[in-house]
């Protein structure tokens, strides 16, 4: 799939923007805190229904005034789509076809996009959160029960959390509650559990592909699921459940001690291993550059296997961040097959026929003009 | 303010009311001042009214005008069978149906402990101490199928099962005469969830 057409109202430093899209690489070049990632962010704010780079969507919207609007259509094997996303302090407004969407667990996925950006090198050496927020984007792109699933549990969470604090207090001391809470919460975790096995196992096998090739077949690469119980893949739903009930059981105390839920998917982790090591502890920062990117590639690759189309691929200042033989392996991946956009302060230096095709775009305070 | 103080007052009241703000709030206001006395007059009795003559009913909890309620006072209806809804809108809503002949038990909410609300801040001991007084079979679990909801139906479940009475929940899934085709993938995955064999 591509974008064709981009239009912007009001959104980050832009007040207004409408530029045309070719289905190649579209380069964004200009001098730093121009506007460049806004662009590349709106896209994927217009995919997403949220920022990549905050959790604050009145940030998205430009200062002093009420609302910011980005609009796009999205040219699919299908026919073409029109998708439009309005931000005001008031929520957001998600609109696919002309027709408002009331969930917007029902709007995302309409469009996909995969987004690569210096912060994404944290999928590997940040914290747990990162990686638990990426499975989340990921699979809840490719299935909107999942995300629904999630926004429930981390629901029950907050309840549960609240009981449990209450508890702690001995402001309330009925353990009955809480076992509703953990049953509705052991309902969800093992749907999400399940999905995130499935989720992982597909990704390893295209990740692993990749990440031979890039390492000239020097390296092997394995992601491992570590969820926070010790369940297997083999386990059967109904066994998880007795797994899960166990643990919370013999646990009680502590959680009430401490206030809070101990165990579920909001405590699970990946873990990335190269010939066997952990990449986050023993990888070099090569290692981690070509995990990450390894990881990013196979998201393409699993999106398509799943939707068959190729997502968007947004690439955030990252082709300076990568070696030349790593460079020429991502640009050689995508080369006429994925609709890329890259921002980059400077192309000099970049020698591959991809970028010699592309459409460049001169980005100058909050106003965008093709080069010729 | 640029208005008269009785027209400022009026539309502060308008504005106490849910879904109406500043410029629907002045717009009725002015409208009021249009109507003929009488009809004022019967709008302010009939607002003092609602507030002064109903109350809710000490055994179920529903809205009513006479205490117990005319449900529960209802002799021809199925005193064995109680339905436990969150609100008295949802009475009101299973009576239009005309197909469910029991008693009713209102809770005034759902169990959230975000919103602090707790089993005791709802109708529960209630229910539980009119379990133990009448000779009642059958417990339907009507809350919102919500999270909130759903985790005051389980509680209230867990609750009688000691007791041995029948607890069942609603179902959820489709609408009944919607296509396939037209719902959306959360509640399909519901309805399939909650298939039965035929």
């Amino acid at each position: 799939m591509h974008i064709t057409e981009l239009s912007l109202e009001n959104y980050r430093n832009y007040a207004s923007l409408n530029i045309e899209l070719e289905n190649k690489v579209n380069v964004f070049l200009g001098e730093n805190a121009q506007g460049k990632t806004n662009v590349i962010e709106s896209i994927f704010v217009l995919a997403m229904a949220k920022s990549h780079r905050t959790s604050n969507d009145k940030d998205l919207i430009r200062w002093e005034t009420e609302y910011a609007k980005i609009k796009g259509r999205v040219q699919k094997a299908q026919g073409s789509v029109p998708m439009e996303l309005i931000i005001s302090k008031k929520g957001k407004k998600a609109k696919c076809n002309h027709l408002e969407q009331q969930r917007l667990s029902q709007y995302i996925g309409n469009m996909n996009v995969v987004m690569f950006a210096p912060e994404d090198l944290h999928l590997v050496k940040g914290n747990p959160q990162v990686r638990r927020r990426f499975i989340d984007m990921e699979i809840g792109q490719v299935s909107p029960v999942y995300l629904h699933d999630i926004s429930q549990y981390y629901k029950v969470l907050q309840q549960r959390n609240r009981y449990l604090k209450q508890l702690q207090s001995k402001k309330v001391s009925d353990v009955t509650m809480l076992d509703v809470f953990t049953d509705q919460l052991i309902q969800l975790a093992v749907k999400i559990v399940r999905k995130r096995f499935d989720f992982i196992q597909l990704l390893q096998n295209w990740a692993q592909a990749i990440h031979s090739g890039i390492s000239r077949g020097g390296e092997t690469l394995n992601i491992l699921y570590d969820p926070s119980i010790n369940v297997s893949e083999e386990d059967d739903p109904s066994k998880m459940i007795h797994m899960f009930e166990e643990k919370f059981h013999t646990q009680q105390r502590k959680e009430i001690e401490r206030g809070v839920t101990l165990f579920g998917p909001h405590r699970d982790d990946l873990v990335f291993q190269v010939n066997g090591k952990n990449v986050q502890t023993f990888g070099s920062q090569g290692q981690q550059r070509t995990t990450a990117l390894s990881v990013k590639l196979a998201e393409i690759e699993l999106i398509h296997s799943e939707i068959k189309e190729y997502p968007i691929l947004l690439l955030d200042d990252v082709l300076s961040e990568l070696d030349d033989y790593r460079q020429s392996h991502l640009l050689n991946t995508i080369q006429g097959r994925v609709q890329t956009f890259v921002t980059t302060t400077s192309i000099e230096g970049i020698n591959h026929q991809t970028l010699k095709e592309a459409s460049t775009f001169k980005v100058e305070s909050g106003t965008i003009s093709q080069m010729k | 303010m640029y208005y008269p103080e009785p027209i400022t007052k009026l539309i502060d009241s308008f504005m106490k009311l849910p879904g109406i703000g500043p410029k629907t709030a002045a717009r009725l206001a002015f409208f009021v001042l249009d109507m003929k006395e009488e009809d004022v007059l019967d709008f302010a009795k009939a607002l003092v009214n609602a507030k002064r003559d109903l109350s809710y009913c000490s055994v179920c909890g529903h809205i009513t005008d006479q205490d117990p309620c005319a449900i529960c006072e209802d002799q021809r209806r199925d005193r064995s069978v109680v339905c436990v809804v969150q609100d008295p809108k949802d009475v009101i809503a299973m009576e239009k149906m005309k197909e469910y002949n029991g008693l009713y038990h209102v809770l005034h909410g759902a169990i959230s402990p975000m919103e602090g609300i707790g089993p005791e801040d709802i109708n529960v001991p209630d229910l539980l101490k009119r379990l133990q007084d009448e000779a009642i079979h059958e417990v339907i679990l009507a809350t919102n199928p919500n999270i909130e909801g759903e985790a005051t139906a389980m509680y209230i479940s867990r609750l009688l099962k000691p007791s041995g009475i029948r607890v069942t929940r609603i179902a959820h899934g489709l609408p009944v005469g919607g296509d396939l085709e037209y719902a959306d993938e959360v509640t399909l995955s519901k309805a399939l969830e909650g298939r039965r064999e035929v």
